[in-house]
Order: C-alpha cells, then structure tokens, then sequence
C-alpha cells in the first residue's frame, strides 16, 4: 500500500519554455476582459434600476439556488440535466485549474495527498466525463432532434464543438502523461488512465510523449481562444447570468412593472436602448437563447408570432451593433413589430420559464407604453376599451349593467354606512358589470353573510384599478384611477380588502403601494379558505363534482397563490380533483389578460381553445376558475370545443355556495 | 278649443305620395282639425301635377310650385321659398319630414321667421293653446313633453310612423305662388349619389336581422337574409356564427365586433351573452327566437318567441311580406 | 384654414338604465347619475377639422358653452392638438335650449378672428335636438349644411362638403366662411390623444368668458332666449320583462310576431 500522502504530480510536464504559455496569457485577457468591459458599457448606457442590488444575502442565496444549484434550469428534464452535467464539470475544471496555479504560481502545495487523489484527480476526472457527456447530449439535441424552440447559429454550434474538443484534448493529455511518466497514481484519474492505456496499445511511448507535447499546446492555444472569444459570444452567459440572477426582481412576478414620474420622463415608455434600465440590457446579455420562453408563450403556442425569446435576441442584436439613441427599436425587426407586442396576455409564463431570470414582459409591456403613450397607436379595440376608462373608469363601453347592479336585494352597507367591517369586498369591473360574473360575486357575498362576516363595498363609487389601462399600455391612465381608488380606501379607512378578480388583487397588492397605498389584500379563495378553518363556514352537501381547477395568471405566477384555491375546491366534493396538465406555476392562460379580453382573436389562433382542448382532454367534468376573465374565456372556448361533452364552468365561489348551501343559481 | 286664423303648414319634399308624405299630411291634418283651422299643404310640382292633385284630397289648400331648383331639392332655394310662403300665410305649425332635407332646414326657417324650432317629434298636439310636442331624449331613457314657446313652430316629425290622413270630404283647392328665381343660391348641390344597396353599415342599420350558432350551419343565413330583404333590414351575426366561417366577420356585433342601434334588433338562435348584448345595448327595440326560454337575450328583449327557429323564420317572412 | 369647432359636453349616453335619474326639477337628467363625457359627434366635428389642419394646416379653435365642468371636453380637445379654447361659462341650474345655445355661440364667433369654416356635431347624445348647428349658421348669416362626414377645398374661396343623406350622399360646393354639422363615418373616428399631449393640454390656457361678457344677461339666460320650454321629463316605465308570445299553435305566434315586427318596420 502506498502511501496516499505522498501522491501528487508534475506541473507542466513534458513542456519547455513554459513562459510562452504566461505571454499568450496577456493577449488572451486583454482581448477577453476588453470584450466584458464592452457589455458592461453597453448596460451602463440604460437608467438606473431601483433596488436590484439590495439585500446582498437574499440575492446571494438565490443565486446559489438558481446559479451554482441550478433550480430553475432544471426544470426541464433533458436539457436541464445536460446543461447541468456542462456547468458542473467547468466549475469544477474551473476550481482544479485555480488548484494547479495556487500550487504551481503562487508555490503553496495544496495539490497534494487525499486532496488531490480524491479532488485533483478522481472528482474532476469524472465531472469531465460528466461535462464530454453533456456536450455529446447538446449536440444531439442541436443537430438530431433539433427543437424549433432552439436559434440555430454557426456561433453556437462552433461553441459546442470547441468545448467538445478541449475537454477530449484534456483527457488524452492526461492519459499520455500517465503512461508515459508511469504514473503510481494514475488509476485514480479512471478517464483518463483508460486514455493513457489504449493509446499505449497503438503507440510507443516515445511517441506518445511527442502527440503530448503538441497536444498540450494545440489544447492550450483552443482554450486561450476560446477564453479570448467567449465574452463576444452567447458564452458570456456563465457570467451575465450569474450577475442576472443576482440582481433579480426579488418580489412577486406581479410587482415588476416599473412606474413612471411623468414630471421628469424624457419619454413614457420605450424605444430605444437607452430608454431601458441596466437591468434590461444585463438581461439581454444574459440570454442563453434556450428558447424556454417561447415554447411557454401561449400567444406562440397558438400559432401568433409573438416570441419573447426573439424580442431578446432582436434587442440584443441592437445592442451589440452599438445602435445609436435615435435609433426606433419598434418596427425595427420583426419580432419587434407592434402588433406583436400586442398580442401579449401578460401572462408571465416567459419570466416563470427563463432560467436565468430574465424579464421579457416588462420590457414588452415598455414597448406598449411607447405606442400607447407617445405613439396612440394600437389595436382599435383596445383604443375602445382605454376610452372607455378614461371616460366611465371601466373598460366595458356598451355595458347595460351597472355596479350596483350585482348587490340587489342583497343589503350590503356602504363603506361609508358602517364603521364595523371585517372587510371590504371588492368586486371589480369585470365581476359587476358582465352579467355571467354577477352570479359569481352574489355567491361570495352570500358565503360572508352565512358565515357572519361584516362586510362593506363601495358599489357605484368603485372605479377600475387600472390593471387593463396597465397592461395595455397606458400607465398615466393606471395611475390616475389608481390614485382615485387610494384617496377613496383612505377616505373609507378601509384596512383590509377581499376580491374574486386576480387582477384587481395583484394591482391592489403588489402595485398600489408604490402609489403609497397602505391596506391588505386577501383573493377570496384564501379568504373563504380560512372562514372554513375557523369553523364560521360549513360544507353540507359536497358535491360529486370532479373539478379540474385553471390556475389563473395572476394568481399562480404572478403571486405564488396556488395551494389555497386547491383545498378549498377540495373540500367542496367527494370526488378527487383532477390536476390538468399545464397547473400551479406552469398554469396555461385563459388569454383574457393583458386587455386582451378587449381584442378579437383570429378564430383559428385563441388561446382559451388551446386551454380548453387541454382541459376537455382530462376526465374532469367542471372546469373551477378562480378570475372574471378566465370565467368568460373558459366558457366561450369550453361551449366551442366541447362537442357533447358534459362539463361546466364555475367560479370557486358558486362551488362553495353549492356545497354551503346545496343550491348556487341564483 | 276653436281657432279659425290656426294655420299649418306641411311641406312635402317627395316628388310622390309616399308613407312619411302621407304620414306628414295626416300630422298636418290632424292639428289644424284640433284647432279648427287650416291646413295648407306644399308640394314640388305644377298645379295639375298628379301629385297635387293627390295632396289636395288631405290638405285644406294646396300650394304647388313648379320650380327647378325645388325639384332638385336645393335646401337653400326650399329655404327661401317656405320663407316667402310663411310669411305671407303666418302660420302657427310649419310641419316637415324626416328627410335629410327637412332636419336640415328646420332649425333655419324657424330662425328666419323668428320661430322655435325642434325635431324627431313623436307627436304633435296643442294643449292649452300652446304647440306641445313629445320626443324621446337621453337615448330612449326619457321622454320629454317640450312646449314650443314662438312662433310659428317649425317641427320635423317621424313622418313614417304617424298615421295617414283621411281624405277631406271634398278636396281643396290648388294654387301656386310667383317665385323670386334669381335669387342665387349660395351653397348649392353638385353632384348626388344613390347607393344602389342601400346603407351598407351595420351602425347605420334601422332594423337587424341577427343570427347565432344554434342555425347550425350557413344555410339557415340564407333565410335570414331573404327575411331581412322583405324588411329592408341589414343582417348580422353574433361572433360564434362569425367563427364557424358562416358569415363574414364584418357582420359582428359585440364587445369586439360593430356596436349597432336599430328600431329593431332580431335575434335569432343567439344566446345573449354579454359580450354580445354590449353591441346592442342603443338598440330602440329586440327581439328574439330562440328555443331556450332562459337564454339571456330575453332578459334584454321587448318580445320573444320560444320556438325552433326552423318553423319560424320560412313562415314569418312570408306573412311580413304579405304585411308590408 | 381657420376652424372652429363647437363642442358640448353631456351626460354619458352609456349610463345603465337602473343609474338613470331625474333631477329635482323634473326637467332634465340628474348629471351625478352619470359621468359628463363629450359628445361624440362633437369629437366626430373635431377629427374631421385636425384632418383638414393635417392636410393643409391652419388653426383649430373650440367653442363650448357649459359649466365649469365643461373644461374638460375644450382639454381632451387641446390633447388631441386643437389649438385654442374658450368656455362661455353657463352656471345656472337651467338647462339652455338650442335657440339660447346658438345666440351664446355667435356671440363669442363674433368677438374671435374670422373663421373659414365653423363645424358643430349633429346632434348631442343628451337632449339629440339636432338644431344648434342650422341656428347657429342663421345667427352668423352663413351658408349651412347638415351631415356631413367629408370636407375638402375647392380653389382659394369655396369648399365641398359631403351630405350623408337617406340613400347616399349629396356634395355641396359652399363659399367660405360655410357652417356644417357633421355626422359619423368611418373616416372621422376621434383619434386618441398622446399622453404627452393630454399632460400639455392641462398646462395650456382656456379662455373663459362670462355671458354678461357676451353682451347677454346671466339672469335672464337662458329664459329670455329660450323658444322650447320643458314641460315634462319622464323615464318610460322600463319593460324588463320580456313579452313571450303565446298562442295555441305556431301559426298563431308567428302571426302575432309579425305583427308586432310589422309595426316597427312600417315606423321606419
Ligand atoms: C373576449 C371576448 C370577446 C367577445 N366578443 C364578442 C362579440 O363582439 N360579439 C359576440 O357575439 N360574441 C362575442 N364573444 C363571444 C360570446 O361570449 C359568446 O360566446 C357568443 O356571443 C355566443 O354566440 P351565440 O349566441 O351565437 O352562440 P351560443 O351561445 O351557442 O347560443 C346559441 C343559441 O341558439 C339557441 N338555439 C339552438 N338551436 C336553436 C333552434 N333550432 N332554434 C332557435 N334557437 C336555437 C340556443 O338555445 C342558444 O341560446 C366574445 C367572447 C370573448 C371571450
Ligand atoms: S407574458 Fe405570456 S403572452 Fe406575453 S410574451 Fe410572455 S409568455 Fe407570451
Ligand atoms: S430569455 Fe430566458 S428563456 Fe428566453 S431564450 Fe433567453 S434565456 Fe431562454
């Protein structure tokens, strides 16, 4: 048994005039870091971005989990495995280089013994295997399979092969130094032992020892390219995403939308680079043109042109042509062109989906803001539905109904006729004032007064919350109702809100408090959640409905809210829920969002067919939706899919009421 | 109530007696009788014309003039014409149509003879000795009684829908007045044009003939659109017929489609959904057919009729063109 | 070319039924039942007045007569870059008539520059008299046409104006100054303000003028102008419940049905 202590090997083996290896070194980081000082001028040109670099700690865990654990990545099997075995084994390559040079350079003998038996040699030689595997799976998914979700570039395909062969120059070279040095310890390095050993079946080991030297500096000079070239290429991304990631928007997907001080706008809206923050352009450096974004993209799904990943890659395109402040990025490409930017539900599936955190939506709903704001050029239908806003504060021009419509006969106070309120419930435009979501709200307000709550509204004097007149676009206009809506709960004192609409409670919970609004939010299905709890509601007849419940957007993405919807729905029936395929954090919009419920889709591109063929396909029999929106799309494309299929519609709470009171109709 | 010196005038811009010169003639008729006084009716032709002499079996006297400009139907050489006429009869009511020509007057004679002057009148009545008419306001949501306050009132009614005169007992007389020609006219016509189908905008529609999904198919539009012929009525779909390829998209009415506001919206084999009933919420009257008696079109009709539409749209189009 | 365009403000046409009221007086809409909007064909008025200073430009001046509150019609005018606005403040109780309406309007032409062309909307969405514009054209002396969706110069002096009429349209050659009220079509669909621009029209100025400014007494307004008195305002007993048609045999429905069709179509 030899002894492990002693176990190590020889810098630089086998190679003369080593200093030409510290020369190229010069050129290599000059060309290299000048091409990362680059990118960083090229952010520096964007404004300022607000609180993305605060709470070091949180940020560093995040980017552990995301970055280094590679969480988000993995979420999808093949790729994210293989990407996975690449990005290990160049860390861990990465690490074992810095071994060599703190030994070798800086003369501290740390490779040596246990360490570089168990690290040195055993665990990096198989995190190289791990790594070859990774490329070889990469380019059978690049050239074999060949997914549409993929850009297929020279650059990228240069790039996997370069990595393939370093990292095969890398195991021969170790293998022919085994052999021929003899090496006691060689089988510790198993790749590269077997290397060393075929090859020694083939070659003398004089020749070997030839091969190894111009290997070495043929494997030297690729990885000094290819060092020297990275930062101009997509692989910069090891570094941009990690920055990235690092300078995530922390909060909930539903806060991300930036406000803006009209006072001091150059422009509202953007179109140009430098109308962007940093953060925007670090994003499109990050990139890593894995297409996630697009494949999760439901306005892409169904056949519309719009792809957030080809909005990043155009912008990007921009960005590294140096194209000049005057220079109109809409309309520039088209990816770029407006009319795709306005088939976007904002939904969030791309932000959810793109594993290094990058924030299509928020640069997409930027854009609209330029045509809305600067240009006044967007779909008519849309136009219809801003002015109907800007001149009755909603967005339904030609309703028969209105807001206090819903409360008839039921009794409610005012908020300003009582000053005892648990809550006030909030109903919204699209709950009173289209008929079918009527029947929803009567049923919430009829489960709190079972259940005892006092409760208020505020009836005619509610005006939108802006979340259309947002998403749309126009940001004057969300913020002037926004402010109303403040100045009205204030005056109100109204200290704790509950909605049916996602969309009314995203805004009132992650957007009215950057207007200074100080007051909770609760979405009904929490609520009515916890009256079950503490005993005030009871289920008497649970139904033998088997419920698939939709995830609505803004509840699932844009505020993690999943779970409280599920076991409130559970509770209603005996039977076992249903999951459809596409639920939680990877739900598929209703295409309602967006103010895309004001826009007629072409008849063979609608995103809530798409969904409902998805949900027709399980052996549910109701379809449980949680949002206005998704109950008028759920029902106009389950009444147009569904052929005799017996399956219905039905809002969480007109379940609940079924169950609470063994009737909902009314 | 009896006023013998009551004088109306009905001016008929028609080169023929049709439904709104009838109806026109029998408002006119109608107010001198409640007065007692005379009714003096104004046509476009030359004393023996056809259309004189047909007009004086409702007017107490019939002032006809034959005029080139007039026949063309110049609104200024109308103006002056009525002008010298009225100034000369001093009537109480000077009553027009609901032609094109007669809104556009109405406000301009009534100011050049110092009268009031008001349109799309329901009715037309005296009470207490004052000219009292009733229009509905604020889009169909109110009805206003509104009292003519000078005179003479100048007043465009809706000719069509007012009932057509009787014939006087013996017919009145015919006569003519000189006219000054060669008053030229400042603003004047140069060039007119019919559309050969008329009105081809759903929002301009009178009446809409609207079919859904439950024709099941493109045939069934086919009906609808002979029906609406004997109706002289515009058709439209709701967006599920749209979709399905029936009928073209242009024909939407809706949230997302074309916002209509007709005498009268027919809606066949349509549910009524919300997104649908916001294009039809001006509508003056709808209607519908429709198997379910709780589908939500009901909720926003005036009358309905539960049936299979196949039994019903074949027959009724061919008793309304019996009535019409 | 020098326009001016007469704009209105009322009450939402679009107020749900249920929300419809009627004020104290009796005699007109009560205006907190619903939000003031501007009258569309008055914004028809106006985008087909910002297409002719597209064309071959020229300035753009709003007119209203109305309450304080009406400031905001002249501001959603200046956003879509009208040039300047005036307000004939009217704040009494009572509502005007079109008689009294137009003696204020020509009122405050006259003490403006001249105009080439003078443009009002049809008819308002409140009270739809459909009168002020042909009043108006008589208060100043000047030529008028009514409905019309289409404007375009003829030479130095005169213009064309297209008629929508019953079966087509008529055009009209008109000599300058010419009054016109327009209708809708599908070329003079408002445009929707930039943002940018709706920030600057709060900053702009608008005129304000008082009737006794006018030469017109505020206490006797608008009473002694008025030649259509209000006697009686009434919300027709609203018919929620659909009229089924019933009968002992389809033939008998259908009859029925046709009649009531027949009734309507024959009205129209
Ligand atoms: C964002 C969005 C926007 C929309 N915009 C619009 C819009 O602008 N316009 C629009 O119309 N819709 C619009 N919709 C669609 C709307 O929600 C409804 O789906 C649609 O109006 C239904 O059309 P329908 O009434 O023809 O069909 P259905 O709802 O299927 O109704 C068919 C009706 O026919 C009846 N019927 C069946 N057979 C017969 C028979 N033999 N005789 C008589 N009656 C029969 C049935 O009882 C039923 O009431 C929109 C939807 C969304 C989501
Ligand atoms: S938010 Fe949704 S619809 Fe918009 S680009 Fe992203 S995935 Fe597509
Ligand atoms: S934006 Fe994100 S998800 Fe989309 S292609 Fe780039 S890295 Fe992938």
């Amino acid at each position: 048994m030899m002894d492990h202590s002693e176990a190590t090997r020889e810098v630089l083996w086998n190679i003369s005039n080593g200093w030409i290896m510290y020369a190229l070194l010069v050129p290599t980081a000059a060309i290299g870091i000048y091409g990362i000082w680059k990118r960083f001028q090229s952010w520096k040109q964007g404004l300022p971005a607000e609180g993305r670099l605060d709470n070091p700690g949180k940020r560093l865990r995040f980017l552990w989990q995301h970055a280094l654990l590679q969480r988000r990545n993995m979420r999808q099997r093949f790729a994210g495995i293989f990407h996975a075995m690449i990005f290990w084994g160049f860390i861990t390559l990465t690490i074992a280089t810095t071994v060599v040079m703190i030994d070798h350079d800086f003369g501290i003998p740390i490779m040596k013994g246990a360490f570089y038996l168990y690290f040195q040699s055993l665990f990096v030689d198989v995190l190289g295997l791990l790594a070859l595997v990774g490329v070889a799976l990469a380019g059978y998914r690049r050239w074999k399979t060949k997914p549409t979700k993929l850009v297929y570039t020279d650059e990228a395909s240069m790039i996997l092969i370069l990595v393939g062969i370093i990292l095969a120059t890398g195991f021969m070279l170790e293998g022919w130094r085994i052999v021929a040095t003899n090496d006691p310890w060689g089988a510790w390095s198993p790749v590269g032992y077997a290397t060393g050993i075929v090859s020694a079946q083939f070659f003398s080991v004089e020749t070997l020892i030839q091969f190894h030297l111009w290997c070495w500096w043929f494997h030297l000079v690729l990885v000094f390219g290819f060092l020297a070239w990275a930062p101009y290429t997509k692989m910069l991304h090891p570094l941009t995403s990690a920055l990235n990631i690092y300078a995530a928007n922390l909060e909930p997907v539903g806060a991300s939308l930036k406000t803006i001080d009209f006072e001091k706008a150059e422009t509202f809206g953007v179109n140009a680079l430098k109308q962007f923050t940093w953060k925007d352009l670090l994003d499109l450096d990050a990139c890593t043109e894995c297409g996630r974004c697009t494949d999760a993209c439901p306005a892409n799904t169904v056949g519309k042109a719009l792809s957030p990943r080809d909005i990043i890659l155009d912008l990007r395109g921009w960005l590294h042509e140096g194209a000049d402040d005057e220079f109109k990025l809409i309309g520039s490409t088209d990816s770029l062109e407006s009319d795709r930017l306005f088939e976007c539900t904002s939904c969030a599936a791309c932000v959810d989906a793109c594993p290094v955190s990058i924030e299509q939506l928020p640069k997409i709903v930027d854009m609209r803001r330029f045509q809305v704001m600067e240009e006044a050029e967007f779909p008519e239908t849309m136009q219809q539905a801003v002015n109907s806003l800007e001149e009755r504060q909603h967005p339904y021009s030609g309703s028969q109904f209105s807001r206090a419509d819903w409360m008839q006969e039921l009794d409610i106070p005012h908020a300003s006729e009582t000053d005892d309120a648990e809550v006030l419930v909030w109903a919204g435009c699209g709950a009173s004032l289209v008929e079918r979501n009527q029947k929803s709200i009567r049923s919430l307000a009829r489960l709190l007064k079972k259940a005892g709550v006092k409760f208020s509204v505020l009836g005619r004097d509610e005006k939108c919350t802006g979340d259309v007149a947002r998403r749309i676009g126009n940001e004057f206009l969300f913020e002037s109702l926004a402010k109303e809506n403040i100045d009205n709960f204030k005056k109100h004192k109204v200290k704790k809100v509950v909605t049916a609409c996602p969309h009314c409670f995203n805004t009132f919970r992650n957007e009215y408090p950057q207007l200074g609004a100080d007051f909770e939010t609760v979405h009904h299905s929490a609520y009515l959640g916890s009256l079950i709890n503490e005993g005030r509601l009871k289920i008497t007849v649970a139904s033998e409905r088997r419920i698939a419940f939709h995830d609505p957007c803004y509840l699932s993405r844009h505020n993690n809210l999943t779970e409280e919807p599920r076991d409130l729905l559970n509770s209603t029936s005996q039977v076992a829920m249903t999951e459809l395929p596409r639920n939680r954090q990877n739900s598929f919009c209703c295409g309602g969002g967006g103010g895309m419920s004001f826009v007629d889709e072409p008849s063979d591109k609608r995103v809530n067919h798409e969904r409902a063929r998805e949900i027709l396909n399980t052996d549910a029999d109701t379809v449980a939706v949680g949002c206005p929106f998704c109950t008028t799309m759920m029902e106009d494309g389950i009444n147009a899919t569904k052929g005799d299929r017996k399956i219905e519609v039905r809002e969480i709470s007109e379940l609940l009421d079924e169950a609470c009171n063994g009737e909902s109709n009314t | 109530m009896s006023d013998t010196n009551f004088k109306v005038i009905t001016a008929a811009f028609s080169q023929d007696l049709n439904a709104a010169t009838a109806g026109l003639l029998g408002a006119g008729q109608r107010l001198a009788n409640d007065a007692g006084g005379t009714h003096i009716a104004i046509c476009c032709g030359s004393i023996d014309s056809t259309l004189s002499t047909q007009i004086s079996a409702f007017g107490d006297r019939v002032i006809a003039i034959d005029s080139e400009p007039l026949a063309r139907a110049e609104p200024e050489a109308w103006l002056s014409c009525l002008r010298s006429i009225s100034a000369q009869e001093t009537p109480d009511a000077i009553l027009l149509g609901n032609d094109t020509l007669s809104q556009e007057i109405t406000p301009r004679l009534a100011h050049r003879l110092n009268g009031a002057s008001i349109g799309d009148a329901q009715s037309v009545t005296i009470d207490d000795g004052a000219i009292v008419i009733t229009r509905s306001v604020y889009g169909g949501k109110a009805i206003a009684d509104i009292e003519l306050t000078a005179s003479p009132a100048v007043v465009w009614i809706r000719a069509q829908s007012m009932d057509p005169a009787d014939k006087n007992a013996a017919p009145g007389t015919i006569e003519t007045v000189p006219l000054n020609e060669s008053a030229d006219l400042q603003s004047h016509i140069i060039d007119t044009h019919d559309e050969v189908s008329e009105g081809e905008r759903l929002e301009d529609a009178q009446i809409i003939v609207s079919g859904g999904r439950g024709l099941g198919g493109p045939e069934p539009f086919e009906e609808l659109v002979s029906l609406a012929k004997v109706l002289k009525a515009q058709n439209a779909a709701s967006r599920a017929a749209c979709d399905l390829g029936w009928v073209p998209h242009s024909w939407q009415v809706g949230q997302t489609g074309c916002k209509v506001a007709p005498q009268l919206y027919l809606a066949v084999a349509i549910s009524g959904a919300s997104q649908h009933t916001m294009g039809i919420a001006d509508s003056k009257a709808i209607a519908a057919i429709n198997t379910d008696r709780d589908a939500p079109i009901f909720k926003h009709c005036q009358f309905g009729l539960v049936e299979d539409f196949q039994q019903v749209v074949g027959p009724l189009r061919d008793k309304l063109s019996d009535l019409l | 070319m020098n326009i001016l365009v007469c704009l209105k403000q009322i009450l939402d046409p679009e107020v749900p039924v249920r929300d419809f009221a009627i004020d104290a007086s009796g005699l007109q809409a009560d205006p907190a039942c619903a939000n003031q909007v501007t009258n569309i064909f008055c914004e028809n008025a106006l985008e087909t007045a910002l297409q002719l200073k597209d064309l071959h430009g020229g300035k753009i001046t709003l007119l209203t007569l109305g309450p304080e509150s009406a400031e905001d019609a002249l501001r959603k005018g200046l956003a879509m870059k009208a040039d300047e606005a005036y307000l004939i403040l009217n704040d009494t109780e009572q509502l005007p008539d079109s008689a009294a309406t137009a003696k204020a309007l020509a009122a405050a032409i006259d003490k403006l520059d001249a105009f080439d062309l003078i443009l009002a909307g049809r008819e308002s969405g409140d009270w739809g008299a459909g009168q002020t514009g042909g009043l108006l054209a008589e208060e100043l002396s000047l030529p008028f046409t009514a409905f019309v969706d289409q404007i375009s110069l003829e030479g130095e002096e005169r213009l064309v104006l297209r008629q929508q009429t019953d079966s087509g349209w008529k055009s009209f050659s008109s000599p300058k100054p010419t009054v016109a009220s327009i209708t809708n079509s599908d070329h003079n669909l408002p445009r929707i303000p930039k943002t940018r621009d709706i920030i600057m029209a709060n900053r702009k100025p608008v005129t304000t003028w008082s009737l006794e400014e006018l030469g017109i007494s505020q206490d006797s307004f608008p009473t002694q102008e008025t030649k259509a008195r209000v006697r009686q305002l009434s919300i027709p007993e609203a018919k929620s419940d659909c009229e089924f048609i019933e009968g002992d045999s389809v033939e008998e429905k259908i009859e029925k049905l046709a009649d009531k069709i027949a009734a309507i179509a024959r009205a129209v």
